[in-house]
């Protein structure tokens, strides 16, 4: 059992263990897809996007273990940058929205369509 | 029996979670979020169940499935609760149960760094922006929410949609992955042999080395030092003869010359990636160029619009 005092030394990630953290990797994605897809407020929808870089990244950290390198990591902070860059212009984008039509429901812009 | 059994529990638990999903939408009618919250936790106690059965002895330790748990009952409970604010806190939660999974896979500094910039900046931006953008309420109808929070658009469908996801990539798990996956070895451009600066000095600490000895070469697991002025030897480590001037000697790296996590993820990201740091500077700052420009923007037209109104002119519909 991994205890919390012993987690500094890196140990190879076995492939079983690596199934784990992949799965739940893509339960998370998957909730986030189906929030993004029901939700109908802009901002849980925006929320949702993240939950969906949230497990692409914790797929790069497990696979980053497994190899034992740290390109995996690096991602993160890649995903971390585009977060912080999306967050910023999307949620200028949606006050924007909200005061052009007074509401945050995503179908109140279903012109947009075509 | 167990490679039989195994895939037939992880679908079934898939499918659980699916369901369980479903009920926990909020939609119109009878919405039961509690029981379906419950169904789906059975449902991933299911599909863990069957990994860990499949896995054997490699199980993940109980912390894992903590943190998983926490994690993805959190993410569940974004995405169904109807108040944007507790969503956006629910989210918190699950950032944090995602901090806790990268600290059992050793990868401290994004660990926290994750709780620094998400959870510290990246939700406080959302709470903001989940404040500035709701109506004001009326004095009679404090705690009402907007009809698009409290119902959710084709739940069915689009649980069935994200759950065809989710077990396309388990089947991917359970069959496509029976072969060992092609493992690169540790990375050798990330040793301690680019550390010199902080060999140098771990090298002095443990064999007394005195102040003239220079670093010459840092391999894998020892390092060449060299001597200019001479050295008179010393006991704990069992030399005895004036060295010559010039002369260089082995050393065997100790532990802790070895390169730390962070130091590490420094050096694989500004010597590996060094074109990929560039540009998410620029997407950075191109980001907060155009949140700018969309700020300015507002101010000028709610500017527009007050000097409209106190001209009692035509009120302008607010379409620029």
């Amino acid at each position: 059992m991994t205890s919390l005092l012993t987690l500094g030394q890196a140990e190879l990630l076995q492939q079983p263990e690596l199934l784990h953290y992949l799965f739940v990797s893509a339960a998370m994605f998957a909730i986030g897809l189906i929030g993004f897809l029901t939700r109908r407020n802009l901002i849980i929808m925006f929320l949702c996007t993240e939950l969906m870089f949230q497990s692409a990244g914790l797929a790069f950290i497990a696979f980053g273990r497994h190899h034992m390198n740290f390109t995996g990591d690096v991602f993160v902070i890649f995903v971390l940058t585009i977060a912080a860059a999306e967050a910023a212009l999307a949620l200028a984008l949606v006050v924007y929205l909200f005061r052009r039509k007074e509401t945050l429901d995503a179908s109140a812009w279903a012109e947009l369509r075509g | 029996m167990i490679q039989f059994a195994t895939p037939f529990l992880l679908y079934l638990g898939v499918a659980v979670g699916a369901l369980g999903v479903a009920l926990a939408l909020p939609r119109r009618g009878l919405s039961p979020q509690v029981i379906g919250a419950m169904i789906a936790g059975v449902g991933l106690g299911v599909a863990l169940l069957a990994l860990g059965l499949k896995a054997g002895e490699a199980r993940p330790g109980i912390y894992f499935y903590l943190f998983s748990f926490i994690g993805l009952g959190a993410a569940l409970r974004m995405i169904s609760h109807p108040r944007p604010v507790y969503a956006a806190l629910y989210f918190v939660l699950t950032i944090l149960s995602s901090a806790g999974l990268y600290l059992l896979l050793s990868a401290e500094f994004m660990a926290f760094a994750l709780i620094i910039i998400y959870a510290g900046a990246i939700l406080i931006t959302y709470l903001f922006v989940i404040m500035l953008a709701t109506q004001a309420p009326t004095a009679e109808e404090i705690d009402v929410l907007s009809e698009y929070d409290r119902y959710s658009r084709d739940p069915i469908i689009s649980t069935i949609a994200g759950f065809a996801l989710l077990a396309v990539l388990t089947a991917m798990l359970v069959g496509g992955l029976e072969q060992p996956l092609h493992r690169a070895g540790p990375s050798d451009s990330v040793s301690s042999a680019v550390l010199s600066r902080k060999v140098e000095p771990v090298l002095e600490r443990t064999y007394g080395l005195p102040e003239e000895a220079r670093l010459v070469r840092v391999e894998e697991t020892s390092a060449t030092v060299e001597f200019p002025n001479g050295w008179g030897g010393s006991d704990q480590l069992q030399i005895f003869r004036p060295l010559e001037p010039g002369e260089t000697m082995q050393f065997d790296l100790p532990a802790d010359a070895a390169a730390e996590n962070i130091e590490q993820i420094g050096l694989t990201l500004v010597g590996g990636h060094p074109l990929g740091l560039e540009v998410a500077g620029v997407i950075l700052l191109m980001a907060m160029l155009g949140a700018i420009i969309l700020a300015r923007k507002q101010i000028q037209e709610e500017e527009g619009r007050k000097v409209a109104a106190a001209r009692g002119g035509l009120t302008s519909e607010g379409r620029s």
